[in-house]
């Protein structure tokens, strides 16, 4: 896996360790930094491909070092860490400028994936594109049509949505949260299966008539689109 | 009670004042009155000396001057010729070289028209046999015929005297209203002070910890009354509130107790795991109870939250048709594979003002309540309608349903039904639904619907 340049900004020392730890195995290099003024500061030297700031920290809080680093015009990417009795410290953290947020606490492969799913991003600009294509699947994004090897397959909407979020992250480990918030704005845990579901039509469709399976489980942590080459 | 407490209290000061008020009122009231009164008793006199000048003038036309004489002496009787009593009417007529004719006054200068006399002393040699000194006097002189001057005027002594038992009257009266005022102050402050200091013993008792002690209430419906009910309603409402969190609080313990003790005890077992594979899937459960305290945590805060503040969140006008068609879309899926049938029938165009995402919350838990606790094989259905200005949407089952006298219980938090305790939750998934439905200001009914369970969530639309 490409390795990626992350700054910490938490000022929980074991939690920072445990994630530090936890990224260097993936192949990442990490600095932290356990204040918010240090962590604006080595922010703006604009070394790094993806921002971890957590909501509540020393100095200045982590609203304060995303709107200043904002405001110092540095675009890397910023995943916003708040807590499970802050429901509007999302909005307020989106709307500060971050890209993305989790809740703690999480799971360590969701963070990950998050970080990759956003590094990622940083490449071209997705939003202008009419069509995806992604090895043998080739979406129209608007007349919502999908090809696979030229075959058309008959998608409900909601379907639709599901694989454009999955090829927009293609070949990247997707979470179920992920999925939740990005293609249905659902920002809690149902208590039914309802990815597994969705994911199952959808699988069965995209595969109908064809040998490989296009949409990888990854255990425990969600779905990929894969594209053979 | 000590003095200068009464002093302050704002009953007493309000008597004060109103004593001012009303006694400056007094005073100006008692100069009008004093200056009418001289008005008129000034005119009177005045008027009463004209008709005394006329009845002479009257005489002296008739038969000349000897007949006003007569009228005078008449006029001034006996008692005045007499030199008794002090008399209240003077006259005096005297001819063109000032030699006094009759009445009882020594000469005077000739003034014409109303005036002010204060007669000279009576000189040796005059007809006067009125004693040496006269009062003031006010009245009129004329000339009748031949250079004869004539004044007439009465004692001003009466008309003072009148203004002075005015002036006292005024004064007894005005001290009197003021002692009752500040009396009724006084009595009225102690009554005040009195019911406020039963008020000032309830919230030391509350503060003391004797949360059960309430204000007593006179009954009447005063003011006092009124405050005394707005501060037990509040004690009621603080108390069933902390009676609430202290509920919740017990509930929590509870809760968690269950999940965190089958943590504890899978960790145990992973420990004691011989196996690779049977430690992973111990530790895989242990993660799954650590999942299960956590969303209990967040359902709770969630809950909370929504029930603490409600103008911080996000309400704007949105399409609830396409959220239902969504949301029924994806749980199609869900429901099939579930074994149950899931069917809509969505009125479109439907638009109200929501927070969007608490309200896909709130359907979602529903819609998952009717998937999860309903047992096998059973339809779900939903439906989007207009009644009136209002928008319904009911989903209904025909599971189990929930007894009657437990529907108001499960909108509380942790209360589960005996029937869905084996069926993995928070207990909390209702309790988040009555909070987003209170947030919203829609009625949230839970209906049979024979069999099974119906619940309406009735929405202002727009």
């Amino acid at each position: 896996m490409q390795p990626v340049n992350i700054l910490l900004v938490e000022d929980d020392r074991d939690l920072a360790a445990t994630l530090t730890e936890s990224f260097c195995r993936q192949g990442c290099a990490v600095t932290w930094a356990a204040d918010g003024p240090k962590g604006a500061e080595l922010a703006m030297q604009g070394a790094f491909e993806v921002l971890i700031l957590d909501r509540m920290l020393p100095g200045l809080d982590g609203l304060g070092v995303l709107r200043r680093i904002r405001q110092a015009d540095v675009r890397t990417p910023v995943i916003y860490l708040t807590t499970m009795s802050g429901i509007n410290d999302r909005v307020e953290g989106l709307e500060a400028g971050a890209d993305d947020y989790l809740v703690k606490p999480f799971a360590f492969p969701e963070l990950l994936a998050r970080v990759r799913v956003l590094v990622r991003r940083e490449a071209p600009a997705q939003s202008a594109l009419t069509k995806i294509s992604t090895g043998e699947l080739e979406l129209d994004l608007l007349r919502r049509t999908v090809r696979r090897c030229g075959r058309p397959i008959t998608l409900m909407p909601q379907e639709f949505e599901l694989l454009e979020y999955l090829a927009r992250h293609v070949n990247r480990v997707v979470t179920r949260a992920m999925l939740l918030q990005g293609v249905w704005n659902i920002h809690f845990d149902p208590q039914t299966s309802v990815i597994e579901s969705n994911i199952s039509r959808l699988r069965t469709k995209l595969n109908a008539g064809f040998e490989q399976d296009l949409i990888q489980t990854v255990r425990n942590v969600g779905y990929k689109l894969l594209a053979p080459p | 009670m000590p003095p200068h407490r009464l002093l302050h209290t704002e009953s007493f000061r309000l008597a004060a004042v109103f004593a001012l008020l009303y006694l400056s009122f007094a005073i100006v009231l008692m100069i009008a009155v004093y200056w009418i009164v001289a008005h008129a008793q000034r005119s009177a006199l005045l008027d009463s000396v004209s008709a005394d000048i006329g009845t002479i003038q009257n005489g002296y036309r008739g038969e000349g001057i000897s007949e006003a004489i007569e009228v005078i002496e008449q006029r001034l009787g006996p008692a005045a010729r007499a030199g008794g009593a002090q008399p209240d009417e003077y006259i005096i007529l005297q001819d063109a070289t000032g030699r006094p004719l009759a009445g009882n006054l020594p000469p005077q200068p000739r003034t014409l028209g109303v005036a002010l006399l204060v007669p000279a002393a009576a000189n040796p040699g005059t007809a006067s046999d009125t004693p040496g000194s006269y009062p003031r006097l006010l009245g009129q002189g004329v000339l009748i015929g031949d250079g004869a001057y004539l004044f007439v005027g009465r004692d001003m002594q009466i008309m003072a005297a009148v203004k002075t038992r005015l002036l006292q009257a005024f004064a007894w009266i005005t001290l009197g209203a003021v002692a009752m005022a500040f009396l009724g102050g006084i009595l009225s402050s102690l009554r005040y002070m009195k019911r406020i200091d039963e008020i000032a013993r309830t919230c030391h008792a509350i503060m003391e910890g004797r949360y059960s002690e309430r204000i007593a209430l006179g009954g009447s419906g005063d003011e006092l009354d009124r405050l005394g009910n707005a501060i037990n309603r509040m004690l009621d409402r603080i108390a069933a509130l902390m009676e609430n969190l202290r509920q919740v609080s017990s509930d929590i313990a509870h809760d968690l107790r269950t999940p965190l003790t089958r943590l504890r005890y899978r960790l145990e077992r992973a420990q004691a795991s011989r196996t690779v594979e049977e430690y992973a899937q111990e530790i895989s459960g242990a993660v799954e109870d650590a999942d299960q305290t956590l969303s209990i945590f967040s359902a709770l805060l969630r809950i909370s939250q929504i029930e603490s503040n409600a103008q911080a969140r996000a309400m704007a006008e949105y399409s609830l048709s396409n959220q239902l068609r969504k949301l029924i879309e994806i749980y199609l899926p869900v429901a099939e594979d579930e074994g149950h049938t899931l069917s809509a029938d969505i009125a479109s165009n439907i638009r109200i003002h929501g927070d969007q995402e608490l309200l896909l919350q709130l359907f979602v838990n529903l819609l998952e309540n009717a998937i999860r606790h309903t047992g096998p094989a059973i339809p779900v259905h939903v439906t989007l309608e207009r009644v009136d200005r209002m928008v319904r949407v009911a989903i209904s089952d025909h599971g189990a349903g929930i007894p009657e006298a437990e529907r108001e219980k499960v909108l509380r938090r942790f209360y589960r039904l005996s029937s869905s305790r084996s069926t993995p939750g928070t207990g909390l998934g209702l309790a988040l639904v009555n909070a987003i439905a209170q947030l919203h200001e829609a009625e949230l009914r839970l209906l049979d619907n024979q069999p099974g369970l119906r619940v309406e969530l009735m929405l202002r639309g727009l």
